[in-house]
């Protein structure tokens, strides 16, 4: 059986921007890993091949081993085609058998096993063909199949998921150094710490409310708490950081400050003091110093988001924080409103002053406005010197997706500069 | 309709903050003027205004001194085909 994750269309892609702005959805990260490895463990294949949209085609491509938007794998073997927003741990549909077409309420398609018996009845010329014929053409069920619906669902779940992952991964000890005094809290048996890593002395690793998953080399420094149920993935470093609950942070992090129930992607340095709550931070983002996020309004009621820029959707959850889209970077003292969207590839030189809710991808917000800064060129060489620093290169295919981005965001980002110019010509 | 000139040396008045008859076109907008980076910013998008063109970033904050912006900007205005007084 061959697994295929094909990516949504981008009415609902951007429900989950400004992390997908970058990456199919199956690389998005809940608890331990991402939602493509849940999936995989849930199905068990060994055999897998991705449909991205045409513009993150080639960097994808760069990225991994299998065939991406190859329709040559539908053909030749048994299928199951799945949406990646089906929540792993309720998906017991199983990879073998009859074709079947799964939907959602809407009469959406969640996933379609296809025997290899029934491919000659189905076109393949693109995967949206080949959908819709399973959909018209094999029996029908309502798969009832509960699905991730906002970035923002993510976050929320990320503290349950941590402690269903820590389960599943059946680990605990401490295969890794602990100096002394330190204080292991609550049951030991909530604890694991990998080979290669390292706890300072003067850490408390605090697993009365949750496990705690330390991974292969990371560093935690002195002064650290970490609060379970935690994850902190390979190589990452807690710099003194109060590591309060339902955070997975990694790989390659550099971690200090307060920190709750936040999902940060691999690369990212947030080095210093500040908050960052409920957030989801993507990859090779920098926080400046005294960055903040607040994750919850003043009068308590539920936090609005603006995925576009315009329209406000209501999380229906009062706690949340920041979106912040890959190489992210702010400056000192960076205030972030509660539930703000930051785009890819923005870079915030703070005013002091609470920064707008909707950042677009690759503003310059300078002096309290949106601005074009200098421009897109530069930022792509501070993502080179910043991967390069790291050991990491920046490629050109890389470069062609971040430019069809660029592109793809032009409208609000051209609406806030406009915003911009109106404001610095009354100064 | 004032010219080019006068129109850059105004803008750069208004942002930097300087006397508009002390600013000379051999002028360096940091060095002589004074701008900072985030200045240089403002000017590019005050430009944008005044004459109704869009710049290259790059290219517009390479530019130096306040003779090399007049001639920049005096190429861009006839490549987006932006009346101007010479």
């Amino acid at each position: 059986m061959r697994l295929i994750l094909v990516d949504s269309p981008d009415e609902v892609r951007g429900n989950f921007y400004p992390l997908a702005l970058s990456r199919p959805l199956w690389e998005l990260r809940c608890g331990f890993n991402s939602l493509e490895e849940k999936l995989i463990g849930k199905v068990g294949a060994g055999n897998v091949a991705y449909f991205v949209p045409d513009y993150m085609a080639a960097a994808y491509r760069a990225k991994v081993d299998c065939p991406v938007n190859d329709t040559s794998v539908l053909e030749g073997d048994d299928l199951f085609i799945v949406d990646p927003r089906i929540k792993a741990d309720s998906f017991n549909v199983a990879g073998d058998g009859p074709s079947e077409v799964g939907l959602d309420e809407q009469g959406g398609v969640l996933y379609a096993r296809v025997a290899k018996a029934d491919l000659t009845e189905l076109a393949t010329e693109d995967i949206g063909k080949f959908m819709a014929a399973a959909k018209a053409k094999l029996p029908n069920v309502n798969s009832g199949l509960p699905t991730w619906q906002y970035i923002w669902d993510l976050v929320l779940a990320n503290a349950e998921q941590i402690t269903t992952d820590f389960a599943t991964a059946g680990r605990n000890g401490v295969e890794g150094v602990v100096e002394q005094p330190s204080a292991i809290r609550g049951n030991k048996k909530d604890v694991y710490i990998a080979q290669g890593a390292k706890v300072h002395p003067m850490v408390v690793i605090d697993a009365e409310h949750g496990p705690i998953y330390i991974d292969e080399g990371v560093e935690v420094h002195p002064f650290s708490r970490i609060e379970g149920p935690c994850y902190i993935g390979k190589d990452s470093v807690l710099l003194g950081a109060k590591c309060r609950e339902g955070n997975s942070i990694g790989p390659a992090c550099r971690v200090g400050g307060e920190v709750e129930e936040s999902i940060i992607h691999g690369h990212s340095n947030k080095y210093h003091d500040g908050f960052l709550g409920h957030a989801y931070v993507g990859e090779w983002v920098n926080l400046g110093a005294l960055t903040t996020n607040s994750d919850l309004k003043n009068d308590y009621s539920s936090v609005e988001v603006m995925l576009d820029g315009r329209r406000p959707i209501n999380t229906g959850s009062t706690k949340v924080g920041s979106l912040i889209g890959d190489h992210v970077k702010t400056s000192i003292g960076t205030l972030l409103n509660t539930g703000s969207y930051v785009g890819a590839m923005a870079l915030i030189m703070a005013t002091g002053k609470p920064l707008p809710k909707f950042i677009p991808s690759f503003a310059w917000f300078l002096e309290g406005i949106v601005t074009k800064g200098f421009g897109k060129s530069k930022l792509y060489e501070t993502a080179k010197v910043a991967m390069s620093r790291r050991g990491c290169q920046w490629t050109e295919v890389e470069q062609d997706m971040w430019n069809a981005v660029f592109e793809m965001t032009a409208p609000m980002r051209n609406k806030a500069i406009k915003k911009g110019r109106r404001a610095m010509l009354n100064r | 309709m004032a010219t080019v000139e006068e129109r850059v040396k105004a803008v750069t008045a208004r942002v930097l903050k300087v006397d508009p008859d002390e600013i000379k076109p051999e002028h360096s907008f940091t060095v002589d003027l004074g701008a900072e980076s985030v200045q240089s910013v403002e000017l590019v998008a005050m430009f944008e205004e005044e004459f109704g063109i869009e710049m290259d970033e790059d290219a517009a904050l390479s530019v130096e001194t306040v003779g090399n912006a007049v001639e920049f900007i005096t190429e861009v205005c006839a490549e987006q085909g932006i009346d101007i007084e010479q």
